[in-house]
Order: C-alpha cells, then structure tokens, then sequence
C-alpha cells in the first residue's frame, strides 16, 4: 500500500498498516514515558519506569495477594452487570411496545440517569452499608438507567415493516418480540452491552475507593497512602487490561453471532 | 362462502388521517371507495404517488382502520392483520439475520393446519417457485434487490393468505430486474391463483399484470375508472403481452389519465405549501 493514502483526506488503509501504526503508537508512547522518566523531567516519585510499573504488579500478584482483589472486582462488575442487562432488555423493550409503557417510565428514567452516580455513592452507602450489596447498587445506578434508554432507542429502530410482516404472517405480538424485535437488535444489544460493562469497572473503582476492604480500586487506594506510584499505576493498568481483553473478546464474539452483518 | 358473498367486498370506505391541530393538518386520503373483487383474481390499484391507494391496500390488509365503511373478506370483517391477508413491501423486508429458506420457512412459522414436516415441503416448493433453489443457505444482504422480493414475496405465500397485497414491491428496482419479476410474478400466478391487490404508479406494469385495473384520482382517492383489461388482452398473460395491440391501446388511455391525475396531484402539493394552515378536504 501506498504510504500517502494514509494522508489523504478521508483516504483508505489495510487492516496491515493499522496494525503496525498501532504498534507504532504504542512503543512511542512507552518511549516517551521512560524519557519524561529517565531524564527526571517530572520526578521518579510520582512517574516511574514503565518497567516499575510492571515489577511492581508481579510483587503485588505474587506477594500481595493482589489476584484476590482482581477476582473480587471482576466478580462485582460482571454480578452488577448482569444484573443490570437482566432488567434492562425486557423493560426496554417492553418500554418500546407500548406508548402507556413508554411515556410513564421515560420521564423518569431520563431523570435518573442524569444523577452523577459518585453523588449518590453516599446515599447508597447509607441504604445498603458498606459490603457487597452497596457496590452492586452503585453498579446498578449507573449502568440500568443508561442501558434501557438505549434498549428502548433500538428496539424502537427495528423497522416498522418487519413487525407488520409478522403480524401478517399470523405472529402475536409475544411472538412478534420475541422472534422479530428481539432477533432485529440482537447485534446492537450486544454492542451496548459491552459498553456498559466499560462503565461498569469506572463506577466500580470509585465505589471501592470510597468504601471496601478489597478489591482493585481498594488496592489502588491504599498504595496511595504511602505514595507507593508504581502500585497505584500497576492497579489502573490491570482495569486497563482486563477492560481491553473483555472488549475484544466481546467484539469477536460479536463477529461470530453475527456473521449476516 | 356462499354464491352471492363476493371474496372481498371493499364498502364505502373513507380515510382520515387525524391531525393534531396545531402542526399537523388533517389529511383525507380516501373519499368513499367501494368495490367488489372475486377469487383469483389480480387486481392493480393504480394512482399517482401520494393518492392514498396504499393506505386503501393496506386497510384491506388491516394494518390501517376505515374511518367510514367497511371491508368484509370471505364474508368476515377485517379488524387488523392476520395470516390471510398477505403482505409485500417495497421496501426489503427479509430478514438479514436468516438466510434465504429460513426467511421463506419463517412465512409457515405461525401456521397450525399443518404440521413440521409439511412446513418444510412448503417452503422449499417456495423457494423453487420463485427460482432461487441454489441460493437457499445464502444470507439475504448477499443477494440482489430483485432476488430479496421474491424471498419477501416466497415468505409470503408460504404462510397461504387467502390474498396477496403487494405494495409497490418492484418499486426500488432496475427496470431489467422489474420486468423480470413481473414475469415471474405473471407465472407464480398462473400456478396459484391468489387472490392479489396490487398497488403501483407505473402505467405498464399495472396494464400487463392485471386482470382488473382501479384508476385512482389524485387525493383523496376515489375511483375514477375501472379497467377490465383481460376483457381486453386475452390468453395466457407473459412479458410478450406487451406487444400487443391491446395492450398499446389500454396502456395509452391509461397513461392518459394517469397524466391527468398527476398534474392535479402536482397542483394540490402545491397549494398546500402556499397555505399550509388550510387543511385539505
């Protein structure tokens, strides 16, 4: 391929080329980090050596315990995540399939989902106490309200023909959600739902940080506490892994469920 | 049914469309049809874009309610749609997520006089009805526009309405691929005649398919002629139909009125843009 394609307004790439300028951009990155640190241009203190960063996380998975905390996030993330998805679908959807439905809840929900959800930390906090059920209700504030909006919005958006064409053929409207309404957005449900697991571990930090005794965001937490930088950053840079690989194992997951699109 | 109960008896329908006062003005589409249309038959609604025959069909099919009058089938009141009232659209209405036989087994899905195995015999005759045996295992955004409706139309008729209504269903395509359907569409019917209402604008389409022809006015819609065209061009009925005398003279007088009711769909579009608070009447 030609290297100026990639210079021309709106030009094409190969899927090749991406790749390599995403190494690229990567090992620039990396590079430009052990500059900034090596040269002390800001203080080893409060940016270290990448490498650090990784010795650091091998110390806290071999010595710390650290994988305990990993296992407790994940499962409060993907708990709360489910939980989420469970109730969202059908009442999207239900929202979708009947105006009463619709306009009684949308107002509401609309509402809701405009509260910051760190604000409600504390009024969650008092409700649920500080274990387990507190983390996922976090977890549920932020995420249900924004996922059945968007279930609502594409269930809205599966053609009108192809719910007369059921109707037609002699569906019932049971029927016609569920073979029809709900195989239409199936892909697009997919998709919200990875990206509401990516909200789910943002809130799940914030969540432990203010109030756990496990768990990455209270790893993080409390290397802070004694300036311990490369700790802090090898615990974001775990959320960042672990985000990632769920991301593309999502998508590709996406890509075999989907092969028609 | 018995003798004197016509198949399907449109009475005196009217239609409405109910605006809200403010934006909206309201729109009346369909001013006192009425008309009877016996098994088998294919009948064509024609009428310039806009005049309200699909709204027409599409109450016929029960996903639209008269606001006035009645349409009876079989003797039977329509109330909404169900499986025997057919329906093609123009726009592609396969489904992506199946492929090509799943789309037209989907069409025997919700039936119940027969059983599985009858099912699967039905769909694959469709599929072979409308040509498309050697791409059954294909998924539909692989195949042409004209290959989709005949999967649209396939589906259909694999559910076994007692009427087909087809809207517009060659609409979207190429005039190559349109008169290669309609051909099709001519030997389909010749092996099932179905019942079928079918809706367009395009003069010679309707004058060489249809057993009957409804000349709509521009809006609201009301019959302006009947045309009986296999009084006219008689025999079996193929694309070399066009070629014929009668089909030139029909095909001539129609386009005639068809002009007309044109021009006075124009005029009307454009006295509603210089006064949009007039509702039209």
């Amino acid at each position: 391929m030609n290297i100026r394609d990639l210079f021309v307004y709106r030009g094409t790439s190969t899927s090749r080329a991406d790749v390599v300028l995403a190494v690229c951009a990567f090992i620039g990155f990396i590079g430009f980090w052990y500059a900034v640190a090596e040269f002390e241009i800001v203080s080893q203190r409060y940016l270290p050596l990448p490498h650090r960063v990784v010795t650091a996380l091998h110390t806290m998975l071999t010595e710390q315990n650290f994988i305990e905390d990993i296992w407790i996030s994940v499962a409060r993330v993907w708990g709360a995540f489910l939980l989420s998805a469970v109730m969202a679908i059908p009442v999207g959807i239900w929202m979708s399939s009947y105006r009463i439905v619709g306009t009684l809840t949308e107002p509401i929900v609309d509402f809701i989902r405009y509260l910051p959800v760190p604000a409600l930390v504390p009024l969650l906090i008092i409700w649920f106490g500080i274990g387990e059920s507190s983390k996922i209700a976090v977890l549920w504030m932020g995420t249900f309200f924004q996922l059945v909006l968007l279930i609502a919005d594409d269930a809205k958006r599966v053609p009108r023909e192809f719910i007369e064409i059921g109707f037609t053929l002699g569906a019932k409207p049971r029927q016609i959600t569920w073979d029809i309404v709900h195989r239409s957005m199936l892909p697009k449900i997919v998709d919200n739902l990875r990206i509401t697991l990516g909200w789910c571990w943002t809130y799940i930090i914030i969540a432990e940080i203010v109030a756990a005794n496990a768990g990455i965001g209270h790893a993080i937490w409390s290397a802070r506490r004694f300036v311990k930088t490369p700790e802090v950053m090898a615990g974001i840079l775990t959320v960042g892994i672990i985000g990632l690989l769920t991301d593309q194992v999502i998508r590709l997951a996406h890509r075999r469920m989907f092969r028609y699109l | 049914m018995t003798g004197d109960t016509p198949f399907l008896r449109v009475e005196n329908v009217s239609k409405t469309f109910e605006g809200d006062g403010v934006q909206h003005p309201s729109i009346h589409v369909i001013d006192n049809v009425s008309m009877d249309v016996a098994a088998g038959e294919f009948v064509v609604y024609l009428g310039p874009s806009g005049c309200g025959k699909t709204t027409l069909m599409r109450t016929v099919g029960g996903l639209e309610t008269a606001s006035a009058g009645a349409i009876y089938l079989g003797g039977e009141k329509v109330t909404g749609p169900d499986r025997r009232k057919g329906m093609v659209f123009q726009a592609y209405t396969s489904f992506p997520w199946f492929t090509v036989l799943e789309n037209i087994r989907y069409g025997t899905k919700y039936r119940d006089d027969i059983g599985n195995a009858e099912k699967e015999e039905v769909s694959r005759h469709y599929l072979e009805l409308v040509g498309l045996k050697d791409f059954a295992d294909y998924y539909v955004n692989r195949i042409s526009g004209g290959m989709r409706q005949r999967v649209a139309i396939a589906r259909t008729l694999a559910a076994s309405p007692d009427i087909l209504l087809m809207d517009e269903p060659f609409g979207a395509l190429d005039a190559q691929t349109r008169e290669f359907l309609q051909n099709q569409l001519l030997e389909i019917n010749r092996e099932e005649r179905k019942t079928t209402i079918f809706v367009t604008h395009d003069v010679e389409e309707a004058v060489v398919l249809a057993d009957r022809i409804f000349m709509f006015s521009a809006r609201p819609a009301t019959i302006i002629e009947e045309i009986k065209v296999a009084e006219h061009i008689t025999g079996e009925r193929d694309i070399a139909s066009k070629e014929t005398e009668a089909f030139f003279y029909l095909r001539n007088h129609v386009r005639d009125l068809m002009r007309r009711e044109a021009r006075r769909t124009e005029e009307l579009a454009q006295r509603e843009l210089m006064a949009p608070e007039a509702k039209s009447t």
